[in-house]
């Protein structure tokens, strides 16, 4: 894993994608993640707009358009849920902001470094959320931490296999 | 300034959404629903994302449907044959029922209470999810327009679901009974015990806050117990699967349930959009045919039943009609006489055989008193000895 100056690696390694990979794949990873849970039923162990907002959010390097990505997932999802608008948003946030900031420091081309990076940030995205519900919020909440390490590592799977897929669409200078 | 940029949008963001949060919560601790701006973010969303959900939903029908109609017939003409029998079953059972139902109507009225029936249904289909673990809430195909209403009751033939939240126009999302902020009043079929059900972490519907009870036992039925004015009275809920201790309470249970209805794999339901203390014209109708085709049938079985509980002596119920003692006369151990009084007294039945006699018949030797009055000689036997 390469070290190099922020800068350096900002200006030689942002990747850009057509328009319509921008508006379309966040759509799709909220619509289906809203539709594949009624065909997999409880098996649905992933989060797709959290790794969608890492994906772009590694990729753009950004850490604003990182964190407003995943703040603007976050509240569509909270939006379908019924709970307060507002829980998804500022965890989805924090993992937009985390993923585009070492982004910009570590070399992220590598598979294996993905996974990793993925497989944190599923973690701290549902470490934010239970903080949120639980301490900002006050709300009784139980948590179960073997369904959000299942979670972790669905995302990660996706992860190896979306990324490669989306890379393909980006424009080459 | 610029150095810290990042930081300060983030924080910014952060900030912007705590607040929208806290005045969200304030809202809702006040009694108010949700505000004018996030009703608006919500119709907003849905709006984006089910269009999209219903073409998927539509297209995974459509070829379900051209499977299950041209390719996957081969037991149809058998399960025709075994639905035709349940159907007759469950007519004989309805029509058996039905005196005891308009029984519990008559008393009903009489202690002026007014048992509310499912009047009227909508069925619709699933569509969708909220996609997250946290909230057991998904979407149905039938909205405002449809004369869905929030905090009607849904449910599917086997059990409750939930109910209605949010309505948009041709859409509604539904909470479901094993969401952690659901809340339905149900009833314990065999105990009688009351709770009130919510989901848990694992997403299963559980009854908190019982009081511990040896009674209660893994596969007793649960029921809605109707006091929560979403469910009617009497619906299926589940069978308690097992009892476990509340971590925060000494002395009180959690009782979790296996759900009646398939919480986890919801195609149709059935939203209640009216409750009425009669029951609805088809119903009726269905009630009629029923007492028409097999009311015969079911009065006789229903007086053979009553004759079986008032002679529990002489009906086995483990053995076939044909082969009740009753009825066996192959049965070399006839009902053996009751024993005689060996000192027969003026209390003695009067068709009592005669000690001496009996007692002689018996091998038994009868002590005679003097002055004992001997019964009248010409008195009949006993006709269950004939």
């Amino acid at each position: 894993m390469s070290v190099l100056s922020a800068d350096a690696r900002r200006d030689f390694e942002i990747h850009r994608y057509p328009a319509l990979i921008y508006a379309l794949v966040p759509v799709l990873a909220v619509v289906l993640q809203a539709w594949l849970p009624r065909v997999l039923g409880r098996f649905a162990w992933f989060d797709l707009p959290l790794v969608i907002t890492v994906f772009f959010a590694l990729s753009r390097r950004n850490p604003i358009q990182g964190s407003l990505l995943g703040g603007v997932l976050g509240i569509f999802e909270d939006a379908l849920t019924g709970h307060a608008i507002g829980i998804n948003g500022i965890a989805k946030t924090l993992v937009g902001y985390l993923a585009a900031t070492i982004g910009i420091l570590v070399n992220v081309e590598n598979h294996a470094v993905r996974l990793i990076m993925t497989f944190v940030l599923s973690l701290v995205g549902s470490a934010t959320y239970f903080f949120v519900v639980r301490f900002l919020l006050g709300m009784s909440m139980d948590t179960n931490w073997m369904a959000e390490l299942y979670k972790a590592i669905g995302n990660s799977v996706i992860a190896l296999v979306l990324f490669p897929l989306l890379d393909r669409t980006k424009i080459r200078d | 300034m610029v150095r810290y940029r990042n930081l300060l949008v983030l924080l910014v963001l952060l900030v912007a959404q705590i607040l929208g949060l806290a005045m969200q919560v304030r809202r809702v601790n006040s009694g108010q629903g949700d505000g004018q701006g996030v009703r608006l973010i919500r119709l907003w969303a849905n709006g984006i994302v089910t269009p999209p959900e219903k073409v998927l939903h539509n297209t995974g029908s459509g070829i379900s449907w051209i499977w299950n109609n041209y390719f996957d017939l081969r037991h149809a003409r058998q399960e025709n044959s075994d639905l035709q029998k349940t159907i007759d079953r469950l007519r004989l059972e309805q029509a058996a029922l039905l005196e005891d139902a308009k029984q519990g109507q008559r008393l009903q009225a009489l202690l002026n209470f007014e048992q509310k029936y499912i009047y009227k249904t909508l069925p619709a289909e699933v569509i969708g999810t909220s996609g997250s673990e946290q909230s057991r809430v998904f979407t149905i195909n039938k909205g405002k327009k449809d004369g869905i209403d929030r905090d009607m009751a849904v449910i599917t033939p086997d059990g409750i679901v939930g109910k209605v939240r949010d309505v948009f126009g041709h859409t509604a999302q539904v909470l479901a009974i094993n969401d952690q902020s659901s809340g339905a009043g149900v009833i314990m079929e065999s105990t009688r015990i009351r709770g009130i059900l919510r989901g848990n972490s694992q997403g299963r519907p559980e009854i908190v806050d019982v009081i511990s009870d040896q009674r209660i036992k893994a596969g007793d039925k649960v029921l809605t117990a109707g006091g929560d004015q979403i469910f009617p009275r009497g619906l299926p809920v589940g069978v308690v699967e097992k009892v476990v201790n509340d971590p925060e309470r000494d002395g009180f249970v959690d009782v979790i349930l296996k759900p009646a209805a398939h919480l986890d794999q919801l195609d149709e339901v059935l939203v209640i959009t009216a409750t009425e203390p009669r029951f609805a014209p088809d119903q009726q109708q269905d009630i009629a045919t029923s007492e028409a085709l097999k009311g015969a049938e079911a009065e006789k079985q229903k007086t053979s039943e009553g004759m079986a509980e008032k002679l529990p002596g002489l009906i086995d119920p483990n053995l076939p009609a044909d082969q009740q003692p009753l009825n066996d006369t192959s049965n070399p151990n006839p009902v053996s006489r009751p024993p005689m009084a060996i000192h027969p007294d003026r209390f003695t039945p009067a068709n009592a055989a005669p000690p001496a006699s009996s007692g002689q018949d018996n091998g038994q030797a009868a002590p005679k008193k003097p002055g004992t009055p001997k019964p009248a000689e010409s008195n009949p036997a006993p006709q269950g000895d004939r």
